[in-house]
C-alpha cells in the first residue's frame, strides 16, 4: 500500500509534459519581449506594437492552455502515451477532484502579473537584473510550497521552491550562479525551470524505484495464481 | 473469532485491494503489469470483488478505446481493515502458544 502510494504520488511525467508545453511559450514571450526592449530602445514603435501584441497574446494563450479543459486533456492523452503499458494510477489524498477552486486560480493569475511587473520594473530600471531572480523567488517560493500542500505532491516537488530560493539567496549574497552580460535576463528563467526540471526527473527517477518495488513486493510468492480450491466449479 | 472473509483470503484478491486501499484510482493495466497476472485471471479476481461490493468498476472510453477503472469501495476498506485485525488476532494466539 506504501509503495503504490509512494508511486501514484511521484508519476511525474505530465509534469514534464506540462514544463515543456511552458517552456516553449516562455520562450515565445522571451522572444517577443526581447523585441519590445529593442524596439523601445530604437524607437521603433511599429516593432513596439508589433511585439506587444505577440507577447500579449502569447501570455493569454499561455494562461488559456493552463486552465482550458482542452489543455488538460491534451496533456492527459501525451501523458498516457509516454506511460504506455504501466497504466494509470493517482492518489489525490483527501482533496476533490472537481474544478480549480477560486484561490488557486488566483494565486495563478497574480503569478503571471506579478512577474509581468518585474520585468517592467527591469525594462524602466527600477529593478536591476541581478536582482530578478530573488523578486521572483519572493513570490515563486511560498506560492510552490501552497500549490504542493494542495497537489499532495511527494517529496520531490519540494526541491523546486528550495532549489530556487537557495538560489535566490546565493544571487542575493553575490555567491550564485548568474549569466553575464546580454543573457542575465536567461538567469531568472534557467533557474526557475532548470530547478523544476531537476525536480520533476527526480520524482520520476524515484517512481521507477517505488515502482519496482511495488511490483517484487506484489509479485512475491504470486505465480499466476490458479483459483483457490473452494472457487473450483 | 469471526471467520477469515474468503474472499480477501486469496494471494491475489489481498494484493489487489492492497494496492486499491492505497490509492484513489487504478486502471486495469497498472494492476496487470504490476501483479504480473493473466488478463483472464485478473479479470476474474476483479469479477469477485466487485460482486462482493469491495470494489467500484468504472468504464469508460478514450478515443475508442475502452478503460476501466478500479476504486475500493468503503465497504471494501472495511473488509480489507476486519481481515488484517483477523490475521493479527490469529498471530497473537500463535504467540501466547509459546509455538
Amino acid at each position: 500500500m506504501r509503495w503504490a502510494r509512494r508511486y501514484a504520488k511521484s508519476r511525474t511525467i505530465s509534469f514534464l509534459v506540462q514544463w515543456v508545453f511552458i517552456v516553449l511559450m516562455v520562450m515565445a514571450i522571451g522572444v517577443a519581449g526581447s523585441l519590445t526592449n529593442i524596439a523601445y530602445r530604437y524607437n521603433n514603435m511599429a516593432l513596439f506594437s508589433v511585439s506587444v501584441i505577440a507577447m500579449g497574446m502569447t501570455i493569454i494563450a499561455l494562461s488559456w492552455f493552463s486552465v482550458s479543459k482542452w489543455g488538460g486533456e491534451l496533456i492527459w492523452r501525451i501523458t498516457q502515451w509516454l506511460y504506455g503499458e504501466e497504466g494509470y494510477v493517482s492518489y489525490l489524498g483527501d482533496r476533490e477532484d472537481g474544478p480549480t477552486p477560486w484561490w488557486v486560480t488566483t494565486l495563478g493569475g497574480g503569478l503571471v502579473v506579478y512577474h509581468l511587473f518585474g520585468a517592467i520594473l527591469v525594462s524602466f530600471n527600477y529593478l536591476h537584473i541581478n536582482n530578478m531572480q530573488p523578486y521572483s523567488a519572493a513570490y515563486m517560493v511560498p506560492f510552490l510550497g501552497v500549490m504542493i500542500v494542495y497537489q499532495r505532491l511527494g517529496f520531490w516537488a519540494w526541491i523546486w521552491p528550495v532549489l530556487y530560493g537557495l538560489h535566490a539567496v546565493a544571487l542575493l549574497m553575490g555567491i550564485g550562479p548568474t549569466l553575464r552580460g546580454q543573457w542575465q535576463m536567461l538567469t531568472m528563467i534557467i533557474s526557475v525551470f532548470g530547478c523544476g526540471l531537476i525536480a520533476i526527473l527526480v520524482g520520476h527517477a524515484y517512481s521507477r524505484f517505488a515502482l519496482w518495488k511495488l511490483k517484487r513486493l506484489a509479485r512475491s510468492g504470486l505465480p499466476d495464481c490458479p483459483p483457490a480450491e473452494d472457487e473450483l466449479p | 473469532m469471526s471467520e477469515l472473509d474468503r474472499t480477501i483470503h486469496e494471494p491475489a484478491r489481498l494484493r489487489i485491494l492492497t494496492i486499491l486501499s492505497g490509492v484513489d484510482v487504478s486502471d486495469f493495466n497498472f494492476l496487470f503489469s504490476t501483479l504480473g497476472l493473466t488478463k483472464g485471471n485478473l479479470s476474474s479476481h476483479m469479477d469477485k470483488l466487485e460482486k462482493a461490493g469491495y470494489v467500484e468498476v468504472r468504464k469508460s472510453f478514450n478515443g475508442r478505446v475502452p478503460h476501466t477503472e478500479f476504486v475500493i469501495t468503503d465497504a471494501g476498506r472495511t473488509a480489507l481493515s476486519d481481515y488484517w485485525r483477523e490475521i493479527d488476532a490469529i498471530r497473537s494466539l500463535h504467540g501466547k502458544g509459546g509455538d
